[in-house]
Order: C-alpha cells, then sequence, then structure tokens
C-alpha cells in the first residue's frame, strides 16, 4: 500500500483511470480486435469451420477478383450506398426543416417519425414484402389496378427489386437522422435568422447560405452514419427476399449477404474472410473520404 | 436619417400584456437609449420598431411613414443584435455585405460601399478574416458594420455591449457615441446599464413593467427623477429614501429632525425624502440625521459608508483619506437643493 500512497496525484489519477479501462479494454480486445485480426488471417487460408486451416495465401483474393458474383455484388452495394445516403439525406433533412417550423401536434409528429427507427427490422420487411405482391394481395398493386395502372413486379424484377428494397430501408433511417437534423436545427441561435429578415434576403438565400453551412457538422455525422448503414445493409434485404437471398438473378444482393452465404452455407471461412477484409476496407475508405471531403478546409 | 415617432404601442403575448401604450418621439439624428430592469419590455419595443414582432396596437412610424405592415427590410432600419448574429462561415467582407444582398447596386458599387464602412470601422485589414480569427470587440465591429453598409434610416442595438468584458465595454461605448457623432443618423440603443445610458444618450428613457417611467437627457434624470424607481435606477449607489410627515412646511423624519423643504405641502402628508449619498456627506452645516457607521468601503479617492440611523440604513460618500470609522457616530449633512421629495402613496415626485 506505500507504493500507492507514495505515488503523485496525477499518477494515482493514471492508476484509476486504468484500472476503469482495464473492463473495455479487456472487452474490446476480445470480443472486437482479436477477431478482427483472425479473420485477416483466415482470409490468407482455406477452412471449413471444423477441420484443419491450411494456408493458401493470396488464393481467396484472387478468386474474389475472378468471380462474376462478387462484382455484381460489389456494384448492388454501391447502389444502395449511392441511392440511399442522398436520399434519406434530403428527405430527412426536408421533414426536419419543416417539423421544426410546426407547432400543431410537433411530438406526436416526431414520435411517427421516429417510430420505424425503432421497429424490428424483420417485421418491417414483411410487412413490405406484403405491400409489394402482386393484385389480390399486395397493398401498392391493389392501389395501382383500382385506377387502372398496370402492375408493378417490385420484387421479382431484377431492375425494381433493389430499390423495392432499399425503399423500407431509408424510411427505417429516417427517424433517427431527422432527431439529429431537429437538433443540428435546434442549435442554430435565432438572431442569426432574425439578422437575415431584416437585411431582407429571400428564404432560399437563408437556406443556402445560412441554415446549411450551419448544419455542417451534422450533415458529415449523418453521411458518415448513414453511409455506414447501407453499405452493411442485411437484414432487410434477406427478409424480403428469403426464397431466393439476394435475387432475383443476384440484383439485390449486397457484400454482408454474400459473406453470411459464403461462410454459412457454403462453410468456406476463408474465402468469407477475404470478403469481410474487402467490406472492411471499402468501408475505412469510404468515411475516410467523406471526411475528408466535408470537413473544414 | 429620419424621425421615429411610436403612439400607444401595446403589445401582448397571449393573454398577458407586456407593453402598455408607449409613446415616445425620436428626432432625426437623436440617440436615444432604453434603459430599465429585464423583463419592462424596452427589447420587445425595440423588436416591434424592427418589425420581428407584431404590434397588437398603436403606430409605429419612421420618416413620416407608418411601418406597422411592412416587412423589417422595408422599414430602413438596420439592427446590431447582442450576440452579434454574425455568421461563423463566412469572411468579415461577407458578413458586411450580407447587408447589401437584397439591394440592386452593382457589384461594383457593393465592393465600394463594404471597402468605406471597413474604413469608417478600421477594419480594412480584417476583411478577409472569419470572426472565429477576431476578438470580441472586432466581431461588434462587424455587427456594427453590417448594420451601417446600408446606410439605413434608424440604427437599432439591443443590448450589444453585455457580451463584452468591463474594460472593452468602455472602450466601444466611446466608439459608438463617436461613430454617431460623425455619421449623425438616428440611434435607439436598447441596455440594461444605467452607466451605458448615461454616458452615450442625448435622451434616456427609462422604462418598467412595460410602461415609460421618465423621458429626459441625463442630467434631468438624475437631478429631476420624476418617481422614486427613477430616483433609485439612476446613479449607484442608489439613492437614500427616508420616510417621513410633512408638519409646518418641513419633513419630520423617523429620527424626530426636520427638514425644511422649498415646495408647499399640504400638512400631515406622508412623503418620502431622497437624497443622493454623493449629496450626503459626514460634515457640512444642515444636520439631517444622526447614525451609527456599520460599514466602510473605501474606494481610494472616496469611502462609501452604511449608517444606522433612525430611518433605516443610509448610505453615504466620505473623504477618501479621512473617513470615519466603522463604529463611529456621524451627522450627515445635504444642502436643500440637493433633496428630492417625494410623495409616499403615488412615488411620484412633488414639485
Amino acid at each position: 500500500m506505500d507504493l500507492y500512497r507514495n505515488l503523485t496525484i496525477r499518477q494515482k489519477q493514471i492508476v484509476w483511470a486504468y484500472a476503469f479501462l482495464a473492463l473495455p479494454i479487456l472487452f474490446y480486445s476480445v470480443i472486437r480486435f482479436y477477431p478482427t485480426g483472425n479473420a485477416i488471417l483466415i482470409s490468407f487460408q482455406d477452412w471449413n469451420l471444423l477441420g484443419a486451416r491450411t494456408w493458401t495465401g493470396l488464393d481467396n483474393y484472387v478468386k474474389l477478383l475472378g468471380d462474376p458474383v462478387f462484382w455484381q455484388v460489389f456494384r448492388n452495394t454501391f447502389v444502395y450506398l449511392l441511392l440511399g445516403t442522398p436520399i434519406s439525406l434530403v428527405i430527412s433533412f426536408i421533414i426536419a426543416y419543416h417539423l421544426d417550423k410546426t407547432r400543431f401536434m410537433h411530438g406526436f409528429l416526431r414520435m411517427l417519425y421516429f417510430l420505424p427507427f425503432m421497429t424490428s427490422a424483420v417485421a418491417m420487411a414483411w410487412v413490405w414484402r406484403w405491400f409489394y405482391q402482386p393484385v389480390p394481395i399486395g397493398l401498392f398493386n391493389n392501389a395501382l389496378a383500382s385506377i387502372g395502372i398496370p402492375q408493378i413486379a417490385f420484387l421479382n424484377s431484377t431492375t425494381n427489386a433493389l430499390p423495392s428494397v432499399l425503399a423500407p430501408a431509408v424510411w427505417a433511417g429516417l427517424g433517427f437522422q431527422i432527431i439529429i437534423f431537429m437538433a443540428g436545427l435546434r442549435a442554430i441561435p435565432r438572431s442569426y435568422y432574425e439578422a437575415a429578415k431584416i437585411d431582407g434576403v429571400g428564404w432560399w438565400t437563408v437556406l443556402w447560405e445560412i441554415t446549411i453551412p450551419l448544419l455542417k457538422p451534422t450533415i458529415v455525422f449523418i453521411v458518415v452514419f448513414s453511409s455506414i448503414g447501407f453499405l452493411r445493409i442485411f437484414d432487410h434485404v434477406f427478409n424480403m427476399t428469403t426464397n431466393n437471398p439476394g435475387g432475383p438473378l443476384n440484383s439485390t444482393k449486397p457484400l454482408v449477404l454474400m459473406i453470411y452465404e459464403t461462410a454459412f452455407d457454403s462453410f468456406d471461412m476463408g474465402y468469407a474472410a477475404a470478403q469481410t477484409v474487402v467490406l472492411f476496407l471499402v468501408l475505412l475508405v469510404v468515411s475516410l473520404i467523406q471526411l475528408r471531403i466535408l470537413r473544414d478546409r | 436619417m429620419a424621425d421615429l415617432i411610436i403612439r400607444d404601442l401595446v403589445k401582448t403575448y397571449d393573454k398577458t400584456e407586456v407593453l402598455h401604450g408607449i409613446s415616445l418621439d425620436v428626432k432625426d439624428g437623436e440617440f436615444v437609449v432604453f434603459v430599465g430592469p429585464s423583463g419592462c419590455g424596452k427589447s420587445t419595443t425595440l423588436r416591434l420598431i424592427a418589425g420581428l414582432e407584431d404590434t397588437t396596437s398603436g403606430e409605429i412610424e419612421i420618416g413620416g411613414r407608418v411601418v406597422n405592415n411592412l416587412e423589417p427590410k422595408d422599414r430602413d432600419i438596420a439592427m446590431v443584435f447582442q450576440n452579434y448574429a454574425i455568421y461563423p462561415h463566412m469572411t468579415v467582407r461577407k458578413n458586411i455585405g450580407f447587408g447589401l444582398r437584397s439591394s440592386n447596386k452593382s457589384k461594383a458599387e457593393k465592393e465600394k460601399r463594404i471597402e468605406e464602412v471597413a474604413a469608417l470601422l478600421d477594419m480594412t485589414p480584417l476583411l478577409n478574416r472569419k470572426p472565429s480569427q477576431l476578438s470580441g470587440g472586432q466581431r461588434q465591429r462587424v455587427a456594427i458594420g453590417r448594420a451601417m453598409v446600408r446606410d439605413p434610416a434608424v440604427f437599432l442595438f439591443d443590448e450589444p455591449l453585455s457580451n463584452l468584458d468591463a474594460q472593452l465595454r468602455t472602450q466601444m461605448r466611446l466608439e459608438i457615441k463617436k461613430l454617431h457623432q460623425r455619421v449623425g443618423s438616428t440611434i435607439v440603443f436598447v441596455t440594461h446599464d444605467q452607466v451605458e445610458a448615461m454616458t452615450m444618450a442625448d435622451r434616456i428613457v427609462i422604462m418598467k413593467d412595460g410602461h415609460i417611467q421618465q423621458v429626459g437627457t441625463p442630467q434631468e434624470v438624475y437631478h429631476k427623477p420624476a418617481n422614486t424607481f427613477v430616483a433609485r435606477f439612476i446613479g449607484a449607489p442608489s439613492m437614500n429614501m427616508l420616510a417621513g410627515q410633512v408638519k409646518d412646511g418641513a419633513v419630520v423624519l423617523a429620527g424626530g429632525n426636520a427638514v425644511p423643504v422649498p415646495v408647499a405641502v399640504p400638512d400631515g402628508k406622508k412623503v418620502l425624502v431622497g437624497v443622493r449619498p454623493e449629496d450626503l456627506h459626514p460634515e457640512g452645516e444642515t444636520s439631517l440625521l444622526e447614525g451609527t457607521v456599520s460599514l466602510a468601503e473605501p474606494l481610494g479617492h472616496e469611502t462609501l459608508l452604511y449608517v444606522e440611523t433612525p430611518s433605516g440604513e443610509v448610505i453615504s460618500k466620505a473623504d477618501g483619506r479621512t473617513p470615519p470609522g466603522v463604529g463611529a457616530r456621524v451627522a450627515l449633512h445635504a444642502l436643500k437643493e440637493n433633496l428630492h421629495l417625494f410623495d409616499a402613496e403615488t412615488e411620484q415626485a412633488i414639485t
């Protein structure tokens, strides 16, 4: 005990800080960093989960580069990202901007928008799947039929399926983004708007030159978060296309679903790990690029 | 340049009336300061003049034009806000230029005007900086620059100095006053600081609870306060109020001393005798009241004495070098012409 007593206050603080940090450090090493390192290791090996691991060098990556399904899936993943992020950003901003000005039933409306975020993705996916069914069952096609518009094959067409799967995913994330945007909007001092009013500039100028520039930190946060979300999309796709996951013809299959199938249907752990490493690198690069572009110069 | 006339201005929020019919004439080129405790309606009045809030009833006239139903931009006013409201993502040049966005001048003319204003405020070398690279006083000047660039008829200042430290506040106070002398525009300035009001104003408007208490030059409100509120609010430390009753043309104070009063007041009337600490000294000829010094605050050139008297605690100013010590028995003196007389019931001045 003498040893501890003779430490300076600063050294004592450090001892305590590390004492409290020990648990999270242990947790992160065992649950996060060790598997991450292991995945990278496995990506250079051949392993079926039960047998021995054999070293195969870059074979998994070579196979990946030559796999047409991988390139299809890679493209799908980026379509999810490049459609999902801007669409959800614009929609959530528009809703937050107007909700911020609405006093009538403000709390109730905000709750309605936030509700999908709390709902189970599985339940949501199945409800939307029912919406998309052909005529006597599906809600959307029934509505179209009643006004005499031909049916749309939402989930059974290679061109329509991906946007149809994306729609509920965007909708599910809106609530969270709206809340974040509203917090950002509230943080802008009112006198900025009053000064603009006295200077007599139009609402468009106010929006583009005051509101949006001042919301930049909020926008960066939402873009990075929703990008990561769309790059990792899985449960919506899996549940809306259960009979043929990622179908039709792999047209909705994202990278995470491919990893899942390679690992737990084909038990090709090495190949799945190689795909995971690629996903990890994509996430890393996309996030770094966004931070670089959106950060203050 | 224009005069500003307010007639019977009333403002209510839901059912609560916060301004109860205010009337005021501000002449062209005049520097008028609204002063009062928080919640007195001074900022509301300013926001009504600016058009940031709708008037409930009454009229606002700027330069001979009733502006009640005009948008702020059409009222020919500019406003400087307490937190400056300068945009952190724009350079000083863009911030000042923002005031010109809605004008239809050519680009070259706008640039010229920005340069002019910057020169007037000694800001030319700072034009390409962002607000985060400026000090508090410089940000304040950017805000003033943005208001000046439009060359408005009336400038409105909403407590612009309260975010600055004491030294800077004194300096900016001077700068704004000098600017007013040079530019000569009509200014309405809101503050809760009576020193700011006294030092800058041509005329002071003292407000309380949505009513104007008195309008007058700094000398008038200091030497001839209209009621006890103004008397206490203007001047620091506050004016002492001594309760008494009139008898045979003199006021008999609680301690039994009779003070002759200059004006004729009916016998038996309850009055308050007001005397400022700076007019009440422990030496002199006509003794007003006696008491014991309970506390002394040395300020260097003078000492504030807190004296326990039969009329309660009063504050007196004594010499800085040889003040009476704590516990000393003192007789306090004041000149007759420095006494103020108020009706104890209505709290209005008796003249």
